[in-house]
């Protein structure tokens, strides 16, 4: 359960970043998350709102956009997704090597009231 | 009128310019720190335990110990030969994060000393996004929690520098299939250096804590 301290992160970034361009409110805040940075939309969401009463942010709606795991396969010079459970080449069955942005944690844009 | 700003930032910015700082201050007293990532059980201060008698007389250790709640871990570190431990409570946190740490180094004598292991909460999952400062991220499965543990927390595998494996000698006892674990580990992370040891009965500890000394 680390989406409280994330959240607390994420609200502090988003209402510096309210307050420079002058708004009254913060109406969406969109991440880009990966998919293996274990982040539940709805205890993130739920930190949020917990956090945010009397801020910029208050009622800020969270939008994420989830990056998927890849891995890159040397043989097939592909790209690929891994199966459920098994991080092999699902074409040739060997071993790729981790190619992706997965951990990501991205403030992308925020949408707000001016 | 509403209105979409661009940002594109990293969302635990914040955290990591603390980290900096902390990092700054190991840098600074010649500290190596090392940042000790595990699943609760997997041995994290028993594998500090082992390497402080490694160590005696080699380097002056320190230890900063994350738990939920208690004080056991900093009495253990000490009674084994830690020069300074410090017990961070994060009170029901399920991680540490550099803003703790840059408290507990206020405890220490950086000056005193020449390794600083800090031990995370016992946890694979929350722990990999906060840097806390440290130079050497290690994360430490054992073969009793099973070979699947890179697939199942292949975040932790990815970002790690060094990987120990512990318990070693239940291998057998508890099926632990090494063709299971090391490729998909070695898919994660090809760099990261990967020990197995014991800390039960003191296999590989030698060649962890003393490399280039050990038996091997």
């Amino acid at each position: 359960m680390h989406e409280l301290g994330i959240a607390t992160f994420l609200l502090e970034a988003v209402v510096e970043q309210a307050r420079q361009v002058g708004a009254h409110r913060v109406l969406a805040i969109n991440l880009v998350v990966g998919e293996r940075a274990g982040v539940v939309d709805d205890a993130l969401q739920f930190s949020f709102d917990l956090l945010a009463p009397s801020t910029l942010a208050e009622g800020a709606r969270i939008n994420t956009r989830r990056t998927p795991m890849r891995f890159h396969c040397a043989g097939c010079d592909s790209d690929y997704r891994p199966r459920e459970g098994d991080f092999r080449c699902p074409d040739c069955g060997t071993f790729g090597q981790l190619a992706d942005d997965g951990s990501a944690l991205v403030i992308e844009s925020i949408e707000v009231e001016t | 009128m509403s209105q979409q700003i661009k940002i594109v930032k990293n969302l635990l910015a914040g955290n990591d310019q603390v980290a900096e700082r902390n990092r700054a201050r190991f840098v600074a007293a010649g500290v190596l720190a090392i940042n000790l990532i595990a699943a609760p059980g997997a041995g994290k201060t028993s594998l500090i335990v082992k390497t402080l008698a490694t160590l005696r007389g080699r380097a002056r250790v320190g230890v900063i110990e994350g738990d939920i709640a208690g004080s056991i871990d900093t009495e253990k570190v000490l009674a084994a030969g830690a020069s300074d431990a410090v017990q961070i409570n994060t009170g029901g946190n399920c991680h540490l994060e550099a803003g703790m740490v840059q408290q507990a180094l206020d405890d220490f004598e950086l000056d005193q000393l020449d390794i600083v292991f800090i031990e995370n909460v016992g946890n694979l999952v929350c722990p990999t996004h906060w840097a806390l400062g440290e130079q050497i991220r290690l994360c430490l499965p054992s073969a009793a929690e099973g070979h699947d543990k890179p697939i199942k927390y292949p975040e932790v595998f990815a970002v790690s520098d060094v990987i120990v494996l512990n318990k070693i000698d239940l291998i057998e006892l508890v099926d632990f299939e090494r063709d299971a674990f090391y490729p998909a580990a070695r898919a994660l992370n090809p760099a990261a250096p990967i020990f197995e040891v014991s800390c039960r009965t003191g296999d590989g500890i030698l060649d962890f804590g003393l490399p280039g000394q050990g038996a091997g």
